[in-house]
């Protein structure tokens, strides 16, 4: 083990020499203080019949910025067999790493900043296993991103414009503020994989058990203000995946419990 | 912690490194086990790999109700029926094991020793080993072609995903889910799924004879 971190050191004083963007913060992932909100399928409107009980998180490590090809990079290297050329085909559609186009199969070093995309829910899951950690829940993420209710009004504009313009080139991540909890790109840059992404949006008591036709329950009719048109999205977005599809602007962070 | 922290700190720098790939080769090697391939199981009629769509390439262990660990890849060299449910679902679950021992029922009695039958819990938390064999008990499920068993809240999730079925813990400790079985061949690949809620059993029952021919 000493040897092992000799090693470590000697591996990082050549390579920061040689690698002037290797700086990589060793805040890599923020605690999210426990807090309570309600999911957007369990708001109801004015008249609505049941209360809704805010959801209870408990505090979570999450990492502050999406995966980035380099750490991706890294992962398949330790972990050939999720290599785009060895990868089983139950785990992937057959985009997986689409966009590392070079002849050995690994990420374009103008991307290496950029997070990584065209990964399927699978590779998202072994990625974080592999460092000890989890995808966060559905419920985790949506947490994360009311920010405690910090500037909502804001939030929701930003929302709103991303999700209104066109897919664009990826920018590297954190090139915008991190919000009140010090999580950076929940919106702007890519989608992003949860554990539980193949749960229900609609509220158990207004659907049968085992009905698949969930999209127009009873979520969609509340969907009343901006912001509720956006979480909507992205509870449909999630809702229309599975476990094998890739999207180009779909990737993933990881989570961990804080005990 | 002392060492979490570490960790925490040495894992960006050591992948900030990876233009270095020589020199942390032995490191990443060290890593290589946590996802080397299961061998099939000796049943399985071809033994050299599992096949690159089939579900035994989840490696995730579980436990059956004889308290032993239970890998997926156990179900190869035959065709296998599989559902997921939990033991204190009131309605759902039972009508489900009933649908699947209709196909049981339809399969000539010459068949019927050919096919595995699987159970998978969503619920870790209630669904022990002893609750599997007691739900077993009070299904009368006997034969030992059947197999139930729970495992990890991931190992269920992944499995879920996998044969894509969506569920969702509620409050009360219940989970909403899909009723769906699903027939894999021999080699573990999903050839047919149906709702679990259908009576009828005939579309099941051919796609599970046409693997047994």
């Amino acid at each position: 083990m000493k040897s092992k971190q000799a090693t470590f050191i000697s591996v990082l004083i050549l390579s920061s020499a040689l690698i002037s963007t290797a700086a990589v913060s060793a805040e890599d992932m923020v605690l999210v203080p426990e807090g309570s909100f309600t999911p957007f399928f369990l708001k109801k409107d004015a008249a609505g019949s049941s209360t809704a009980t805010a959801t209870v998180i408990n505090a979570f490590w999450l990492d502050t910025t999406p995966v980035t090809n380099r750490k991706f990079q890294a992962f398949v290297n330790q972990h050939p067999d999720w290599h785009k050329s060895n990868i089983r085909k139950i785990f992937t559609d057959s985009h997986y790493l689409a966009h590392w186009q070079n002849v050995q199969g690994s990420a374009d070093t103008a991307d290496l900043g950029k997070p990584v995309v065209n990964v399927s829910w699978f590779a998202a899951e072994a990625y974080c296993e592999a460092q000890d950690k989890r995808l966060p829940s559905t419920d985790e993420w949506e947490y994360t991103l009311t920010d405690n209710g910090r500037d909502q009004e804001n939030l929701q504009k930003q929302i709103i414009n991303w999700y209104s313009v066109p897919n664009q080139a990826l920018p590297a991540v954190r090139a915008k503020p991190a919000n009140g909890f010090g999580v950076f790109d929940l919106v702007g840059l890519i989608w992003e994989w949860t554990a539980d992404f193949n749960s229900y949006m609609a509220p158990p008591d207004s659907r049968n058990s085992g009905d698949k036709n969930l999209f127009c329950g009873s979520g969609s009719l509340n969907a009343s203000n901006l912001g509720d048109y956006a979480a909507f999205m992205r509870y449909s977005y999630r809702e229309s995946l599975k476990g094998n599809f890739t999207g180009k602007n779909l990737g993933f962070r990881c989570a961990k419990d804080a005990k | 912690m002392n060492t979490n922290s570490k960790r925490k700190l040495l894992l960006p720098l050591l992948l900030a490194c990876s233009a270095l790939t020589v020199s942390f080769q032995a490191l990443a090697e060290e890593h290589e086990h946590h996802h080397h391939q299961h061998e099939t199981s000796s049943a399985t009629p071809d033994p050299a790999a599992v096949s690159t769509d089939s579900i035994f390439n989840i490696t995730d262990s579980w436990t059956a109700a004889d308290g032993k660990a239970f890998q997926l890849d156990q179900l190869g060299g035959k065709p296998t029926v599989v559902a997921m449910v939990y033991t204190s679902c009131q309605y759902v679950c039972p009508l489900t094991v009933q649908n699947i021992k209709r196909i049981e029922r339809a399969l000539p009695a010459a068949q019927a020793g050919k096919v595995n039958f699987a159970l998978f819990s969503f619920d870790p938390q209630r669904d022990t080993p002893a609750k599997l064999a007691e739900f077993a008990k009070l299904h009368s499920i006997t034969a030992p072609s059947w197999v139930l068993a729970q495992g990890s809240e991931s190992a269920v999730r992944k499995l879920a995903v996998t044969l894509g079925i969506k569920y969702k813990k509620v409050q009360s400790g219940d989970y909403e889910h899909d009723a769906t079985i699903s027939i894999l061949d021999s080699n573990g690949v999903v050839k047919f799924q149906s709702d679990a809620m259908n009576k009828n059993v005939n579309d099941a029952t051919d796609a599970l004879k046409a693997l047994l021919h």
